[in-house]
């Protein structure tokens, strides 16, 4: 179990590390920040005031050395823009986002699982039918638009809620359904299929046959069993929805991690991106690590496969 | 070069207040009401992420930006103030600049405090300067001979030749920082970094609360020099239009930047709001490489022809609701030395006549018409317009930082036959336009253009103290580029922003009082109608 662990905790780390070096890539590939840091007329000298005073008059290793300490110092760099600590700005965010993707995973709980295991026992009826076109447009409803929508129908014309921004619950209640209303959608596919599968199963055959009722049959055996890949992926839906989820965050001004992100993109705040990326890196790498030792630990078979 | 000396000049001017037409009722109001408190809370709903360093003058990197947040918060020597352009006197009840341009003399208005309530004074003012690293930092620091500190009141700049604009630099808010003064004494203790987290100013209002490139809450100060009407300020980044508009709408905040052409419409048909479209960047199309006597535009007539095709009204009306306005200079008049030139004419068939001329009857081909990313629908009607005379192209769509990049990199990043659709805002004086836009080796000019001669007269520019002659050859430069058709001048376009039911104004220009800044200011002044009704 020991060896299994290091050998999966290496991984990660060249996981990571391959993460550094990409991510250090490509936003350099975006261009020069010194242009949208400096003013318009901005005479050579200034500009190269500002690449001496950032360092980005370096050469790419040094860059790169500079980067990869500050990763392991934690502290992930300062910010062009911000000039604060990328770690603090992270983490001022992080609440706010948690807050943001637990709404959502909750909205897309309620109606993603419900309506998959629906369509699923009612297969080929008018429910299962309600339930793809609700999975079709789910998925094919870009969330800016969805976002928008919101915005006009229950700020805009009904007064109901607020259009935008942190504040009470009620501030919550449009960004976390226009983002939880695609991962909904994704859940409810994957609950239908899974819940599918279970029940064409041996077992559940077996629990019929046993004379139980549909609903403990449903409920007791099948459900159970058919939430583990539905759970799976709620977990890497989270994950996404804490740190990506930048277009909602944008339209409903919403301060959170995808922001920063979209902020430090739009600036070309290097150490902003990279830090940004680098924590949603190493968040899921470190969720991953720790399902593979929990399946190993529940699964010997895993372990000893080399 | 005649080097004439100086007329003796000398600029003294008494307190602001009295010396405009404009602020005079506002004087009288005051007056009537010595008890006023500010009252109210105002939301304003910023158009992009804010940016921490806008609110250190310290580091002003000379875009328009940042004085939006610096008039709330700090407060300068002199400064752009409604139409005065930049010598309007703020922390300075007056100064004087010494004719000879070698010197300039400051008095503090007695009394003024910075937030923590610790006195502004002359060595903060000098402090200030001499730390100054923002735009222009490195021209005010060359120029620089000493500061002397005369007494607890006076401080006077030196300069080792004749700095015709310093007080330009030093008042125009949009353009360097050097004149706004901040703390030493906190400065030094907090750093850069602390400075721009707990920032203490001398303006209206201090900073209460920020989240930051979030939100800024401001409250205002006791004991400032003028009256302040609104109690809390907060200015909230909201980078989405649509939900900016729909805040307006909403009455969560009373004003918005920036309202982009298809919200205009929607904004205009609510009784409730008001549009404010402060006129702002001038466009232009620009040749790149034009000086090669293969490339077409080498030919005037080309460059002329292209003049007469486009349709500037249909531009104006498509992008801006007809907000922007169509003249005749790609500079801003609102610059020192920035001339007026009329409208350009609109003539198909004598552009087709000129073409034909220049030996393209049957036109050619342009590889790339690029607009500044990301008015690409400006870009769109160049293309679609400029086939009436036969010339085809295509749009290039470019992100902003890759054309910001190419701009940089001169005449090799845009082979083959190009047109840059252009635009620039910059503040100041015109030299500033064309040393970064025109010049040999400007910043967006690098080796486009280099017209040795207008160089060389710019040279002489540089070189005169004699403000007659200085103007003279402004104006011959800018003579020259638009009536040889170097950059094809096509709208200002309009700065859109609005505001809501609850600001106290008869018209937009009182919330947007000049075309020096696109934004609200100043902002002691702006008033909630509630609190109005005390004036």
């Amino acid at each position: 179990m020991t060896r299994f662990i290091i050998r999966r905790t290496i991984y990660a780390l060249i996981t990571l590390f391959i993460l550094s070096l990409t991510i250090f890539a490509v936003i350099r590939l975006t261009g020069d920040p010194v242009s949208l840091l400096a003013e318009p007329g901005a005479r050579d000298e200034d500009l190269a005031r500002i690449r001496n005073e950032w360092g980005l008059d370096q050469p790419w290793p040094v860059q790169y050395a500079t980067f990869a300490w500050n990763i392991l110092t934690g502290e992930l760099g300062q910010s062009f823009n911000y000039q604060m600590p990328v770690s603090s700005l992270y983490f001022e965010r992080l609440p706010n986002s948690l807050e943001l993707a637990a709404a959502a995973t909750l909205i897309s709980f309620l109606i993603g699982i419900p309506a998959g295991l629906l369509s699923a026992v009612k297969v080929n009826s008018w429910w299962d039918n309600l339930g793809k076109i609700v999975a079709l447009l789910g998925l094919s409803i870009p969330g800016f638009w969805l976002g928008l929508v919101l915005i006009l129908f229950f700020s805009v014309w009904l007064h109901w809620l607020p259009t935008s921004g942190q504040g009470d619950w009620r501030n919550l209640i449009m960004p976390a359904v226009a983002l939880g209303w695609y991962f909904a959608a994704s859940l409810l596919r994957l609950t239908r299929s899974s819940m599918l599968e279970v029940m064409r199963s041996e077992y559940i055959k077996l629990a019929r046959l046993k004379g139980l009722p549909g609903y403990a049959v449903i409920t007791i055996h099948a459900f159970k069993n058919a939430l583990i890949p539905v759970l799976t992926l709620a977990g890497v839906n989270l994950v996404v929805m804490i740190n990506a989820a930048v277009i909602i965050e944008v339209i409903f001004a919403w301060p959170g991690i995808g922001r920063l992100l979209y902020e430090g993109i739009f600036q070309r705040d290097f150490p902003l991106v990279q830090g940004v990326v680098m924590e949603a890196g190493i968040m899921i790498v470190v969720i991953n690590l720790m399902i593979d030792i929990l399946y190993a630990y529940i699964d010997p078979r895993i372990r000893l496969t080399k | 070069m005649n080097h004439l000396p100086l007329s003796r000049r000398t600029i003294l001017r008494a307190a602001a207040l009295a010396t405009t037409s404009l602020a005079a009722p506002f004087v009288r109001s005051v007056r009537a009401q010595p008890n006023l408190a500010p009252r109210g809370k105002m939301t304003l709903a910023w158009h992009t992420n804010i940016a921490a360093r806008w609110i250190d003058p310290q580091q002003h990197d000379g875009t328009a930006s940042p004085d939006n947040f610096l008039f709330a918060l700090h407060d300068a020597l002199i400064k752009n103030f409604r139409e005065v352009r930049y010598d309007h006197p703020a922390l300075a009840d007056k100064y004087e600049f010494a004719q000879d341009a070698k010197s300039a003399t400051f008095w503090l208005r007695p009394g003024i405090k910075f937030h923590d309530g610790t006195p502004v004074t002359p060595q903060d003012v000098k402090w200030s300067f001499e730390h100054y690293y923002g735009a222009w930092s490195a021209v005010c620091k060359e120029r620089l001979d000493g500061i002397d500190l005369v007494d607890d009141r006076t401080v006077k700049f030196h300069f080792k030749e004749p700095f015709l604009d310093f007080p330009i630099l030093l008042g125009t808010g949009n353009v360097c920082g050097a004149g706004w003064v901040v703390p030493q004494k906190y400065y030094e203790k907090v750093g850069k970094s602390g400075f721009m987290q707990k920032p203490i100013g001398a303006g209206p209002y201090r900073l209460a609360a920020q989240q930051p490139g979030i939100k800024l809450e401001f409250e205002a100060v006791d004991g400032y020099y003028r009256p302040i009407h609104i109690k809390q300020l907060t200015m909230q980044s909201v980078p989405e239009a649509a939900t900016r508009v729909a805040m307006l709408e909403n009455g969560e905040a009373d004003m918005i930047y920036f309202v982009p052409g298809e919200l205009i419409g929607r904004v205009k048909e609510n009784k409730n709001l008001t549009l404010a479209p402060v006129l702002s960047g001038n466009w232009w199309l620009e040749f790149p490489g034009f000086q090669d006597p293969k490339n077409p535009f080498h030919d005037k007539r080309v460059r002329q022809a292209i003049s007469l095709a486009i349709d500037r009204d249909a531009i104006n009306q498509a992008e801006c609701a007809g907000m922007g306005r169509v003249d005749g200079n790609w500079i801003n008049d609102d610059v020192e030395y920035g001339m007026d030139w009329p409208k350009w004419e609109k003539n198909l068939s004598k552009a087709k006549q000129l073409m034909a001329e220049a030996g393209f009857a049957n036109g050619f081909n342009v590889d790339w018409v690029t607009p500044v990313p990301n008015y690409y629908s400006r870009g769109e009607r160049i293309v679609s317009q400029l086939q009436a005379i036969g010339i085809r192209s295509k749009l290039q769509v470019m992100e902003r930082g890759v054309f910001l990049k190419k701009m940089q990199g001169g005449v090799k990043e845009w082979p083959g036959v190009q047109i840059i659709f252009n635009v620039t805002r910059i503040g100041g004086s015109w030299a500033n336009w064309y040393d970064a836009m025109f010049k040999c080796g400007g910043l967006q000019a690098k080796d486009f253009f280099c017209i040795t001669a207008l160089d060389d007269k710019f040279k002489s520019y540089l070189a005169s103290y004699d403000r007659a002659e200085r103007k003279k050859i402004a104006e011959d430069i800018q003579r020259t580029i638009l009536e040889e058709y170097y950059f094809v001048p096509v709208f200002r376009h309009a700065f859109v922003n609005a505001y809501g039911p609850r600001i106290a104004a008869a018209k937009w220009q009182d919330v947007f009082p000049t075309i020096t800044s696109g934004y609200a200011y100043p902002w002691e002044d702006i008033a909630l109608k509630d609190t109005a009704a005390t004036r």
